[in-house]
């Protein structure tokens, strides 16, 4: 199966080592995969912030560089979930703009021109391994006490595991795979699916609750005795270790596909 | 010249999205006639009362909830109840003109309809409040039900108001009452930093008796 | 005049860091009770559907249903009236009082009086309002609005409330026992009771097919005000409605466990006439709502029951308290039920979210809460409120991002940046950096690795 790689902004310029180890282990895993050389974004941060009518440039791109392959794949929970909820093609029920009060096909924010299968064949990197690979075990090591964050959009809009809201069965599907690498200890966590406050440009335009949730989280993380924090979202990530750093902890993140792909 | 409900009414009229019907509601469990045979949710009833805050005693009958109340609440002052079988101990069978009068009403108590499990709380109609302030301004509250008037929820529960509960006129169902009400334990409060305080402004403490005449009173006097 | 944003008030709020630890451990308390208490139903999740699906059916019918309850009701001997806007509403109260010659009034909870700012209104008319909800009373006495739509006073401390009973009501200095505080309350506020003749209370439910409201409280301030008047004055949107009283059984079993954590309020009085000799009113209160019922993709938010779930579980409402809402119903619902009332003044709301999504999920209605917010950002950017320098911002990224060279070229440069100048980024004019490191910059973005090893 063809596998296009998709590599959000910040992962591609700050943590690049968090696409290598996904583009590696999806090899391991008897994929074909590529990357396609000029994607850019999801859009995401336009959208979030109200400006999902600029988003079309981005959205074209996309669908440029990814309509070909079987799957998409993606180590980004939000930037999955924002593809498969906003990337239309033309002829699909669209978002409604104006004042949410009619119905619109066309709008500044789709892609002209043509219709798009990506959002039906776009993965999250978790989901991928559990869902389509059907990963049972893995050649990994980690032997370290890990927290594991779960990122809302993952969590409460990918279903990678169940919410605590929810009168429903738990399940995991990071905790599936984390469980396969030797020696790892998964640490339990009070409010174990709390935001972490990184939300976008909220993170700056509202950077004290921001900044005062990631604390927050941190510390539930640290009172139990986390060694490292893991998760399928490096923004999440990246907004607590700005948090540690500036503590000056030892506790250091690694995204979900460094972990899974490391060995003693 | 249109009025605001002609205005309010055509606007909502225009802007009503598409008809979307109405779901099957759950089957009510063990809305069962008073007193047929079934399911005894008394166990469930008491342990949610005691829960929150209420007092439950079973007794065989109104003997018995005179001595209780004599002990629970010897210097309560004035006693009033819709039950003639109290008038050992309350003033019973009186109208009053003026809610206001009752304001110094020690303890008030009333026979109420059902209990349900799931709450803890009982359902009582105007017609035997004596008066609608009655179980409000008292300050304390003893409500009575027979023991096997206690539905498991409260889908049981308006099953048994449309079906069962009688109006003073005799006459059943859904029409029959002007105010009514589910009481739940006694008044409370958290307003204060989430501290759960008995005694707002309703009663201070409620008790429900279960009458079950089945129970022998040996040993009790 | 433009007043702060939710923004600069929840910077504010943080700069007490252990009073926000308190605010938000106080909350969070509340949302594990609503948890402890859904999982003793199990049936839950079909109860939110069915609630869901009644409202649902209720907007869809909603002039009929308001016709219908007018007419039981008004068979009933209740007097229906109709307010198109708060304002109207508040002259209705008043003619109510002024018909009387009434000056005195209590109050029980009504988040639809807060929105119509009826005690100033009144107040400024020479009606005395007292507010006999406990949470009410004192931010009553404070001269502050409610921070919670159930529980009014939650950003106070005890030791507050205590000054403030001190100061109004005489109890001792330095007394903040809650017990005491409250029979100190439950003695004042039974004097106003018994000695006044007119009562307003909201409404919880009010059901079409029999005429009847419902109103829930736990202190029983509602039917103390209500059967010692001679008038009882019942405010409610018109949202409110339900169809059949059989809904109650669906409506009463998810308000409280999602409210507070209790299986049920202590009293859930249902209103179906007046007492002999009592004026029975119920005013309906439109203030917008008959324009949101046709936005499609906000209508739904028509549904809310009033039960502040969303408020306790939001991790944004917590740790910036209802005040940084400014508005009367603030929390997750608020923000998109306010942009409807007044565009430009609650333009910042639907942005103090980071849309995590848990909002909608302790809905017991299912109201799409956080899909609205995003939905309304867009209706504001493109209503031309967004700031200009966000505007331009905007459109420099779309630029960037929708042109690989130029993106390459832009992060190749930013990297450099921070590595050769790092006090180009680490400043104070940078949000990100007062808090927080920025993130280390590796030798080479993974585009530029994978062209040179993988290509």
């Amino acid at each position: 199966m063809r596998v296009g790689l998709f590599i959000p902004c910040y992962v591609d310029q700050f943590y690049p080592q968090v696409g290598i180890a996904t583009l590696e282990l999806l090899e391991k895993f008897g994929c074909e995969v590529v990357y396609p050389p000029n994607q850019t974004c999801c859009g995401q941060p336009m959208a979030n912030s109200g400006f999902e009518h600029l988003t079309k440039g981005c959205n074209d791109l996309f669908i440029k560089n990814f309509e070909e392959f079987d799957y998409i794949v993606s180590p980004s929970g939000s930037c999955v979930l924002h593809i498969k909820e906003h990337l239309h093609g033309e002829g699909v029920a669209a978002h409604l703009h104006g004042d949410g009060g009619d119905r619109s096909t066309k709008g500044e924010g789709h892609s002209g021109g043509r219709g798009t299968t990506i959002p039906r064949k776009i993965y999250e990197f978790v989901e991928f391994l559990t869902d389509v690979l059907k990963v049972e075990n893995l050649e990994a090591s980690f032997p370290y006490r890990v927290g594991i964050h779960q990122s809302c959009h993952g969590q409460r809009g990918l279903k990678l595991a169940q919410m605590s809201e929810l009168m429903a069965p738990g399940f995991s599907k990071p905790e599936k795979l984390l469980k396969m690498v030797k020696g790892i200890q998964l640490i339990n966590l009070i409010r174990g699916d709390e935001c972490c406050g990184f939300g976008g440009t909220f993170c700056v335009a509202e950077e004290a609750v921001s900044v005062k949730m990631g604390k927050d989280r941190v510390a539930d993380h640290l009172h139990n005795g986390a060694e490292y924090i893991t998760g399928a979202d490096m923004s999440c990530l990246m907004h607590m270790e700005g948090i540690l750093h500036r503590q000056k902890s030892t506790v250091q993140v690694r995204h979900i596909a460094e972990i899974l792909n490391s060995q003693l | 010249m249109s009025s605001s409900r002609d205005k309010i009414l055509a606007t909502v009229k225009g802007n009503q999205p598409e008809q979307r019907a109405l779901p099957e509601l759950p089957v009510a469990a063990g809305a069962a006639a008073p007193g047929a045979a079934g399911t005894d949710h008394s166990g469930a009833f008491i342990s949610m009362l005691e829960s929150i805050g209420g007092s439950a005693y079973l007794v065989s009958g109104y003997e018995r909830i005179a001595t209780i109340l004599r002990e629970q609440y010897p210097r309560v002052g004035r006693i009033i109840s819709g039950c003639p079988e109290l008038a050992v101990i309350a003033e019973t069978g009186e109208r009053y003109a003026d809610p206001h009068v009752l304001e110094d009403v020690g303890l008030a108590v009333l026979r109420a309809h059902f209990g349900v499990a799931e709450n803890g709380a009982c359902w009582i109609t105007e017609d035997r409040m004596i008066e609608r302030a009655l179980p409000f301004i008292a300050q304390h509250l003893a409500l009575v039900i027979r023991c096997q008037d206690i539905v498991v929820d409260m889908h049981a529960a308006y099953e048994w108001i449309e079906k069962y509960v009688p109006a003073a006129s005799g006459e059943g169902g859904a029409d029959s009452y002007g105010f009514a009400t589910f009481i739940a334990g006694p008044s409370k409060t958290a307003d204060i930093e989430q501290s759960l305080v008995l005694g707002a402004h309703g009663p201070r403490s409620l008790i429900v008796f279960l009458i079950d005449e089945g129970l022998s009173d040996a040993g009790f006097y | 005049m433009k007043g702060k944003d939710h923004a600069a008030l929840a910077d504010e709020f943080n700069k007490d860091e252990p009073r926000v630890n308190w605010h938000d451990e106080t909350l969070w308390w509340v949302r594990q009770k609503r948890d402890k208490a859904a999982h003793k139903v199990p049936e839950w999740e079909e109860l939110r559907e069915m609630a869901s699906r009644i409202k649902d059916n209720v907007l869809s019918n909603l002039s009929e249903y308001l016709q219908q309850f007018e007419a039981a009701a008004t068979a009933n001997g209740i007097t229906i009236h109709w307010a198109a806007d708060a304002a109207e509403h508040n002259a209705i109260v008043l003619s109510i009082l002024r018909r009387h010659e009434v000056d005195k009034m209590v109050k029980s909870k009504s988040m639809l009086t807060e929105e119509c700012h009826l005690n100033e209104f009144l107040l400024a008319q020479g009606i005395d309002v007292v507010d006999t909800d406990l949470g009410e009373r004192v931010v009553q006495l404070a001269g502050e609005p409610p921070s919670h739509i159930v529980l009014p006073c939650i950003h106070k401390k005890k030791e507050e409330i205590g000054e403030i009973f001190h100061e109004h009501l005489g109890t001792p200095k330095g007394n903040a026992d809650p017990q005491f505080l409250t029979h100190a309350a439950r003695l004042h506020l039974r004097e106003k009771f018994l000695t006044r003749r007119v009562a307003l209370t909201g409404v919880n439910f009010a059901v079409a097919e029999t005429g009847e409201f419902v109103v829930c409280t736990n202190e029983g301030n509602a039917d103390m005000g209500a059967h010692l008047a001679d008038v009882h004055i019942a405010s409610m949107g018109i949202e409110k409605i339900i169809p059949l009283r059989k809904h109650l059984g669906v409506f009463l079993r998810l308000l409280t466990r999602s409210a507070t954590g209790q299986p049920i309020t202590t009293y859930s009085s249902h209103f179906k006439k007046p007492r002999p000799g009592q004026e029975m009113h119920v005013v309906f209160v439109d203030n917008g709502r008959s324009t949101h019922l046709g936005r499609t993709d906000f209508r739904s938010s028509l549904k809310c029951i009033r039960c502040a779930a969303c408020f306790n579980t939001c991790p944004v409402y917590r740790r910036s308290g209802g005040h940084s809402y400014h508005t009367a119903v603030a929390g997750p619902i608020g923000s998109i039920l306010a942009p409807n009332l007044d565009r430009e003044k609650y333009a910042d709301l639907p942005f103090a979210s980071t849309l995590c999504g848990s909002c909608s999920n302790v809905c017991p209605v299912k109201i799409d809460i956080h899909e609205q917010l995003y939905k309304w950002r867009q209706v504001i950017v493109q209503g031309g409120t967004a700031p200009f320098a966000k505007k331009a911002a905007m459109k420099t990224m779309n630029w960037v991002l929708s042109n690989p060279s130029v993106y390459h070229g832009a992060g190749k440069a930013g990297r450099w940046f921070m590595l050769n100048a790092p006090f180009t980024v680490n400043n104070g004019l940078n949000p990100w950096y007062k808090q927080r490191d920025m993130p280390g910059v590796p030798k080479e973005s993974f585009g530029e690795w994978y062209k040179k090893n993988k290509k």
